[in-house]
């Protein structure tokens, strides 16, 4: 997951090169082109209602002297040859040492219970390898290897998720129940009270932010995260039924019209209550296409053999 | 209340429980126009890239959830991420 990558640029897939841009620029919080470095990796096609559609892919990432000191890093398809192992070099720069500590101290909200610090307070998990796996010297030599230490059991990494979700229903100053259950090895948070409606946002993209950040946060404290399911006031229970709904009518227009459709990107347990759901409609099948967060559910007819059957990985 | 509290709160609770170093996570809530603010976050050097994160998910996290925070006190929010 968000292992210890660096990184200075955004992959994006949208329906059009510019689109992609754009967007990739309000990510990378740059206001013109003049400030990225932009890496067109397909220029997509239009398609027809989105059947046969293929979308722009672009890399961007901002030139250098918006954000030195980025680490080296090669992926396939987003190594655009920048930053050319000048890691080490850099160290010795200007420190960024600020004492900021008025502010850090005094306006941290209180936390409940077990979100206290846990940097401090999970001994059992930092043998040997946990420690040397944050020295920045190391780090890089731990990505190679792919070697990671030895990750806290999961109720542990219950504890850790709850504190920090109680910590920042604080910090947002809500008053909200947090729970947590484990089932399957799957840790589902819940969090639940008439102001955390605050915490989903349109369409639950509030939602799938605090589950992205919840599972940095397990993963920075616990050196693993299990995999995870949120629900915050209810919502991502009204959701899967509402996706199954949106399933079954694309999947009854795939069946008419004969051909594919694509669906928005989705995280992978929404792609999961699709790919359900069409399981169990007949003369049709879904598979996933796209990276990462671009990754989207295709709903195809059952006989069409040509598609790229890429054997879901979704769960 | 002053502008950006629960804004700057929830933004420097969120970096300080990914870094590694959180004396030195600074988070700075500017007025950025009316009804709009800018956090401008600071951390060690070494830390910035976790609160980055791969693809800048994580940043475009705590985006979302800056906003959100935002959303409470009637601003917008835009959140630099600065060496």
């Amino acid at each position: 997951m968000d292992r210890e990558q660096r990184l200075a640029e955004v992959e994006l897939s949208r329906k059009t090169v510019d689109e992609a841009i754009a967007d990739g620029l309000k990510e990378l919080g740059l206001s013109s082109r003049d400030e990225a470095e932009i890496t067109v990796v397909s220029e997509g096609k239009p398609g027809f209602l989105g059947i046969g559609r293929e979308m722009a892919v672009v890399v961007l990432r901002p030139k250098p002297q918006q954000r030195r000191r980025r680490r080296r890093r090669r992926r396939k398809g987003g190594g655009n040859g920048n930053g050319n192992g000048r890691s080490e070099a850099r160290s010795g720069g200007k420190q960024r040492q600020k004492q900021g500590q008025g502010q850090s101290k005094s306006s941290k909200p209180q936390q409940t219970g077990q979100s206290k610090k846990q940097n401090e307070d999970r001994p059992k998990n930092r043998g040997s390898s946990g420690q040397s796996n944050r020295k920045p010297n190391t780090r890089e030599s731990a990505a190679v290897n792919k070697e990671r230490p030895e990750q806290a059991d999961i109720a542990t990494q219950a504890e850790v998720a709850c504190g920090f979700l109680e910590g920042l229903v604080e910090a947002f100053g809500l008053e909200a129940e947090v729970s947590s259950r484990i089932e399957d090895d799957i840790l589902f948070l819940d969090v639940s009270g008439d102001q955390s409606e605050a915490l989903v946002g349109q369409r639950g993209a509030v939602l799938d932010s605090v589950l992205e950040l919840t599972r940095t946060v397990v993963q920075r404290k616990t050196f693993g995260a299990p995999r995870m399911r949120l629900d915050i006031a209810g919502y991502t229970e009204r959701r899967r039924e509402a996706l199954r709904i949106y399933a079954g009518k694309l999947a009854e227009k795939v069946k008419e019209g004969g051909g594919e459709i694509g669906l928005e990107p989705m995280n992978p347990a929404d792609r999961k209550v699709v790919h359900d759901a069409i399981a169990e409609i007949d003369g049709v099948r879904s598979f996933s296409e796209g990276q990462d967060q671009d990754r989207a559910v295709v709903i195809a007819p059952d006989a069409a053999s040509d598609a790229s059957e890429d054997g879901d990985s979704d769960e | 209340m002053s502008e950006g509290e629960i804004v700057g709160r929830v933004v420097r609770y969120v970096v300080e429980e990914i870094v590694d170093d959180a004396s030195n996570v600074e988070v700075e809530v500017v007025d950025d126009g009316e009804d709009a603010v800018l956090a401008e976050v600071r951390t060690a050097k070494k830390d910035m890239g976790r609160v980055i994160g791969r693809r800048g998910r994580v940043a475009r996290a705590i985006r979302t959830v800056a906003r959100a925070a935002g959303d409470e006190e009637g601003l917008e929010v835009a959140v630099d991420f600065l060496d």
